[in-house]
């Protein structure tokens, strides 16, 4: 592939540095942390590059009981990551692990999924489920975008001028008897999925469904929570009635596409399948298997 | 057996093997040549247009831009791309460029320039005006009076009817079908469709091009046919045989797609016109529309059988489409009639194709070679037929199988391109491939096993087999050059084209053999049509039968000039001489011996002769090998995935000269075929564009969905072959998709007719056969289906 | 056009190569004379363009080659020492896991990527491993079972590499 229209590749060694770039450049300059090639190539107007693999943006840690990663952090370093693996019943790990081959991988990163909306990224499903936000630097600072909220902007308008340095996963609620669970399905099984989901559940003393989130991802253009099907669930007894009842009520709120891979009806009925595996398997995890 | 040899028979590595693990440089694209242009080819973005205007001045005056050819730079000359042997039995509809286009990926333009950037500008810079014309993208319609006409220019030869469309017509007949459906206590027909699959070698199409020092036009490119690239290409770009040469390095496999002229021509017509090299690589999103493809077909097959499950009649017609040029069109057809229906004795049998023209993809050989469309058929058929007539599938095949001794006189009628000739059976494995295929399978048991009633999983198992042909009878024909050096190694030149089938190592197995020499005596050289004799090419499952027979002709010649100088040398007749461990040996008790060697030093020096011999060789009949596969499968019900967790191979291949190069063939067949059943298929768009064009939207199976493989080789001896072989490169890929889908009707009482078989179609059928609460069948849309009819 | 100059460690060796900005690391691999780094779809499915990047294995068709300075390249060339083969290429031969060999380069290196990081690794693993590794000629049946005989090979040396000589023959 020819990229000859690139005339320069920067490497800028500070985020204040790398936010200056990007606002002077504008529109002609593309942010490459991992691999990007192949996005760029339908885009020759780009003129620069800039690289943000050394800007200390691989990390992964602790932060209030919840967590905060690097941009900059690939998909093997999550899925590798046992603290990663054990945390949300390991849903990232699961859906960094789901995210190629390994090649893929090691390049892809977490902030270079979710700012190309890269088919393939199914990482931003659990994230959407564990309420996470990007983190954008910008010329101002700082500031914090809910993930839902980044996904209604379709052409990253946040990220005009500005980069994205961190996702932050706040702590899930606490408490015992907690399960979540990523389930994907695709054609074969390396395959850029038809339909991936990732839920997550707490179940209360009296056996009844204290909160409950279902992320669904391939489904619509962006990735979305099941909020109908979620508010079915809770205060409910946890039960296959009421997953099936969730299941239903899930599939009536969402508007799946069609494209070659699928029909969107059957995007919506294995919407409702996945959903129910993951919630069966969140039961499961949370010591209530039904 | 192959337990009597010391060479052949054994699982030796490949010769060519070092170069490859280490990636030296041995492929098309692993050179660097000195004032290299880059060559692109602007392809067609409507299916069906004429070019009105083509003006590429903006594209010429770019600096390093050094040519750009259209159809009005270069000479008309009809041709097929085929890689077949002269005369070609395709038809010659096809130009190096042409003022018509004819497919989305139709050649428009050519360019050459200094950098692949300058190229892919060049080609945004070439203004064309298109009348764009009506497509015909349904094969169905694509004969209908006044469906547009494909190929309405008068210099195209060899079409059959060009005014309908109509590439290629094939109608054979043994007996008289109508006799036996008379006869038949029951009539089964049913309709099948197959999808166009494509050959995703890893290695892409490549082309280099340059003049050498002597004016000669040199190529080297990644083909299974060099020869008769040489020959297409010296007519299509009228220059002599004699002043080109064709390299044929290692190749990134092939699988049928590259056992045709496809860049060799404008690559070297870019060569001739800028004096300089040129390089011409596809990249993957052109090797998925602009190469070749597996012709798609419509298959209705119509069987009649007695009450006792003998086959009295078979009737197999054919609708497929060629795409927009007739490549392979009659022939491909020609075997899914020819190399499917004799696998079991009918006195009956009649096979009807029409070939038509369609503005989509160009399809061409693939591996099996219309054989995995007609045994998909076939096979599926054969299963409902047992199941209907409440018959154990593998009970029913046995009793119509076809035996040794036979004579296969369809193969008579189809040749390639002419009448072809009767084919007997002199070595039939199929009670054996039957026998351990199923032990390996655990067939009786899984036939029975209840499925688990708390499990959304249900298992089947199912069966199918299939024949082909191991070289074209009468056509396909080898020769090898055998050259001895002074240390007692051979020089083994051979035209065959190793595309990675392990060719190489194979025949210098036969050689060595043959020699009573070790294997890494042998310098094996394939293929240079300058300094390699000749060979059709690595197609119709010929190398081993047939180049192999070449190479053991040529030992055996070379083995009595070393006998003859070792006689002299001491002093001993020849009949008391054997070749044996890198000596000559004398047989009675005086043990006088001299090395290979010795004798060498002795005959080029001493006697000062070069021991060096060739033969050519051909057989009169294509000797098939058999195969039975059992495909184990788990259908999901909630989401209609299939997953394959076991598929077994028992294949008769005849002798095996390499049992673990055979196992890999059979086993890469094999993962193609699963993909063929399950996944793979190209789309098209109402435009005729191809919508999945990439390997992430075109799905082929990797690691991750490899099942369990068993391959079991069953050894015949065949009398034609080089040590009793036939062959194994395509045969394993026929069956496995009718035995999944025979498995599929097992697991869940759904027959699926078309391919691949989709999780959506598994689920919407699941739901209509809980509607009807009876097992349904799956009709592909149109279709009118009869059931079997009960006659008297 | 700018160019810029980057300095790689490849094979163990130095190097300094002259770019341009856009250039994608396969491209400069394949110019440089690295000839075992193939081009199979530019897109980052087949794998036939692996090399390992510090030790990890990436698509060198999606990476700018910029992107490398600094790094640890290893491609296959960098695999054997001279005549005498790892053993998983040895081992690779041995199973007929190699047939017209052009995704051989890239599974060979994602097997010795894998082995360091999991000496005993499962069959799951191994699919794994090798799913990035598109090969249309053996049914991955073969490849496999010598990613696992490499395995067993390295552990039973004490997880050291011994490096067997071979001559450079057929056998």
């Amino acid at each position: 592939m020819a990229f000859e229209h690139i005339e320069a590749f920067l490497r800028p060694t500070s985020i204040p540095e790398a936010v200056r770039v990007l606002r002077r450049e504008g529109r002609r300059a593309r942010v490459v942390a991992g691999g990007t090639g192949a996005a760029l190539r339908e885009n020759r107007t780009i003129r620069t590059l800039v690289d943000v693999s050394r800007l200390g943006l691989q990390y992964i840690r602790r932060k209030g009981g919840g967590w905060a990663i690097g941009a900059a952090t690939t998909m093997c370093a999550l899925e590798e990551s046992r603290q990663i693996r054990e945390f949300a019943s390991g849903i990232l790990a699961a859906a960094a692990a789901s995210c190629g081959s390994v090649q893929n991988r090691n390049m892809i990163t977490l902030g270079g999924s979710l700012a190309n909306a890269w088919a393939a990224g199914d990482t931003a499903t659990p994230l959407l489920a564990l309420d996470a936000s990007i983190v954008v630097a910008n010329s101002r600072g700082r500031c914090r975008v809910p993930l839902a909220e980044f996904f209604l902007d379709p052409n990253c308008v946040i990220l005009n001028g500005a980069l994205l340095v961190e996702i932050a996963i706040p702590a899930p609620p606490r408490g015992g008897r907690r399960g979540w669970s990523f389930q994907k399905l695709g054609r074969t099984e390396s395959d850029i999925s038809i339909v991936n989901c990732a839920a997550g559940l707490q179940v209360d003393r009296a056996g009844k469904c204290a909160w409950a989130r279902i992320a669904l991802g391939a489904v619509e253009p962006t990735p979305l929570r099941a909020r109908q099907a979620e508010a079915a669930l809770i205060g409910q007894t946890l039960s296959a009635d009421s997953i099936a009842a969730a299941c239903d009520a899930l599939m009536q709120e969402i508007q799946p596409i069609a494209d070659f891979r699928a029909s969107a009806e059957y995007r919506r009925e294995m919407s409702a399948v996945m959903a129910r595996r993951a919630l069966r398997e969140c039961a499961e995890r949370a010591g209530c298997p039904l | 057996m192959s337990n009597d040899y010391s060479v052949v028979g054994k699982r030796v590595t490949k010769v060519d093997g070092f170069k490859l693990v280490t990636g030296r440089p041995a492929f098309a694209d692993d050179i660097a040549v000195p004032g290299m242009l880059i060559g692109k080819i602007l392809p067609s973005p409507y299916a069906h247009a004429r070019i009105t205007h083509i003006d590429a001045s903006k594209a010429l005056a770019l600096p390093g831009v050094h040519t750009i050819l259209t159809y009005k730079d270069v000479p008309r000359v009809p041709h097929t791309t085929a890689g077949q042997a002269w005369p070609e039995p395709s038809p010659y509809d096809t130009y190096l460029l042409d003022s018509k286009v004819r497919f989305v990926g139709d050649r428009v333009a050519a360019v050459a320039a200094e950098t692949r950037a300058l190229a892919e500008e060049a080609l945004r810079l070439i203004e064309v005006e298109y009348e764009v014309l009506p497509p015909v993208l349904d094969m169905e319609h694509a004969m209908d009076p006044g469906a547009p006409l494909i190929h309405d220019e008068p210099d195209s030869t060899g079409i059959f009817d060009a005014r309908h469309n109509l590439a290629a017509y094939i109608l054979q007949e043994i007996g008289n079908v109508e006799v036996g459906f008379r006869a038949a206590d029951f009539i089964f027909e049913r309709e099948y469709r197959t999808p166009r699959q494509q050959h995703c070698s890893i290695e892409p199409h490549v082309t280099l091009s340059w003049l050498d020092a002597d004016n000669r036009l040199v190529i080297r490119s990644s083909t299974q046919v060099p020869y008769h690239a040489r020959r297409q290409v010296a007519m299509i770009l009228q220059i002599p045989v004699q002043r080109i040469r064709v390299i044929k390095p290692r190749i990134g496999g092939g699988f049928g797609g590259k056992q045709e002229m496809l860049l060799e021509d404008i690559c070297g017509a870019l060569t001739l016109a800028t004096h300089r090299p040129v390089k011409i690589e596809f990249t993957r999103e052109e090797e998925f529309y602009m190469s070749r493809s597996r012709h798609p077909q419509i298959l209705r097959i119509k069987m009649g059988v007695m009450h006792d499950g003998t086959i009295v009649a078979n009737h197999l017609k054919v609708l497929a489409t060629t795409g927009a040029y007739g490549s392979h069109s009659s022939t491909v057809q020609g075997s899914t009639g020819s190399k499917v229906l004799p696998l079991y004795r009918t006195e009956h049998m009649k096979f009807e194709c029409h070939v038509v023209y369609t503005n989509t993809p160009v399809a061409g050989a693939f591996r099996g070679y219309g054989c995995p469309q007609g045994f998909f058929a076939q096979e599926s058929l054969v299963d409902e037929i047992s199941h209907d007539l409440g018959m154990d599938p593998l009970e029913f095949r046995r009793k119509n199988f076809i035996h040794i001794g036979d004579i296969d006189n369809l193969a008579a009628q189809l040749g390639e391109g002419k009448k072809g000739l009767p084919r007997t059976i002199r070595s039939c494995g199929l009670p054996e491939c039957v026998e351990r295929g199923a032990a390996a399978a655990d067939w009786e048991r899984k036939r029975k096993a209840p499925q688990d009633p708390a499990s959304h999983i249900r298992r089947g198992i199912g069966v199918a087999c299939s024949m082909q042909g191991s070289g074209i009878a009468g056509i396909d024909w080898a020769s090898a050059l055998l050259k001895m050096n002074e240390d007692g190694s051979f020089n083994l030149q051979v035209g065959a084209s190793d595309l990675g089938t392990g060719s190489d190592t194979v025949l210098a197995q036969i050689a060595a053999e043959t020699l009573s020499v070790s294997l890494n005596k042998f310098i094996v050289y394939s293929a240079d049509t300058d300094f390699t004799p000749f060979d059709v090419g690595a197609y119709a499952s010929s190398t081993t039968i047939i180049s192999g027979g070449a190479v053991k002709k040529a030992a055996e010649n070379v083995r009595e000039q070393i006998l003859r100088v070792a006689s002299r040398m001491l002093e001993t007749p020849v009949e008391n001489l054997t070749c044996r461990g890198n000596q000559v040996v004398t047989k009675c008790e005086c043990k006088k011996s001299v090395s290979m060697t010795d004798l060498a030093l002795h005959a080029m020096y001493k006697e000062k002769t070069q021991i060096m011999g060739h033969a050519s060789h051909f057989n009169t009949d294509s000797p098939p090998p058999f195969c039975v596969q059992f495909a184990e499968v788990e259908v999901d019900t909630e989401t209609g995935r299939i997953r394959v967790p076991h598929l077994v191979t028992a294949v008769d291949l005849g002798v095996a000269i390499n049992p673990m190069q055979a196992e890999g063939q059979a086993e890469g067949a094999v993962l193609q075929s699963l993909g063929y059943a399950l996944a793979e298929e190209m789309q098209l768009d109402d435009c005729g564009r191809m919508i999945n064009r990439g390997f992430a939207d075109y799905k082929i199976f990797t690691a991750k969905d490899m099942p369990k493989l068993t391959t079991i080789l069953v050894e015949t001896e065949e009398p034609l072959g080089p040590y009793g072989a036939k062959a194994i490169a395509e045969i394993p890929i026929n069956a496995p998709a009718p035995a999944v889908a025979n498995a599929i009707f097992h697991a869940i009482g759904v027959r699926f007719r078309k391919l691949p078989i989709r999780p959506e179609e598994v689920l919407r059928a699941l739901r209509e056969k809980e509607t009807n609460e009876e097992a349904s069948s799956v009709e592909p849309a149109g279709a009118p289906m009869s059931r079997a009819t009960r006659r008297n | 056009m700018k160019t810029i100059a980057i300095r790689v460690k490849i094979n163990g060796e130095a190097k300094e190569w002259i770019i341009a900005p856009g250039d994608l690391l396969l491209d400069v691999l394949r110019r440089e004379g690295y000839w075992g780094v193939k081009r199979g779809c530019e897109t980052g499915e087949c794998g036939a363009c692996t090399v390992l990047v510090n030790g990890r294995p990436i698509n060198s068709c999606l990476l700018f080659a910029a992107q490398a300075e600094g790094c640890d390249l290893l491609t296959i060339e960098g695999v054997a020492k001279d005549d005498t083969l790892d053993p998983i290429q040895e081992i690779f031969l041995e199973h007929g896991a190699v047939q017209c060999g052009y995704c051989t380069p890239g599974m060979i290196l994602c097997t010795k990527a894998l082995l360091e990081r999991n000496s005993a690794p499962t069959e799951d693993d191994v699919r794994d491993a090798l799913a990035g590794n598109y090969c249309r000629c053996t049914g991955l049946r073969k490849p496999i079972e010598a990613v696992l005989a490499a395995a067993e090979a390295y552990r039973a040396n004490g997880g050291k590499k011994t490096a067997r000589a071979v001559k450079a023959r057929a056998r």
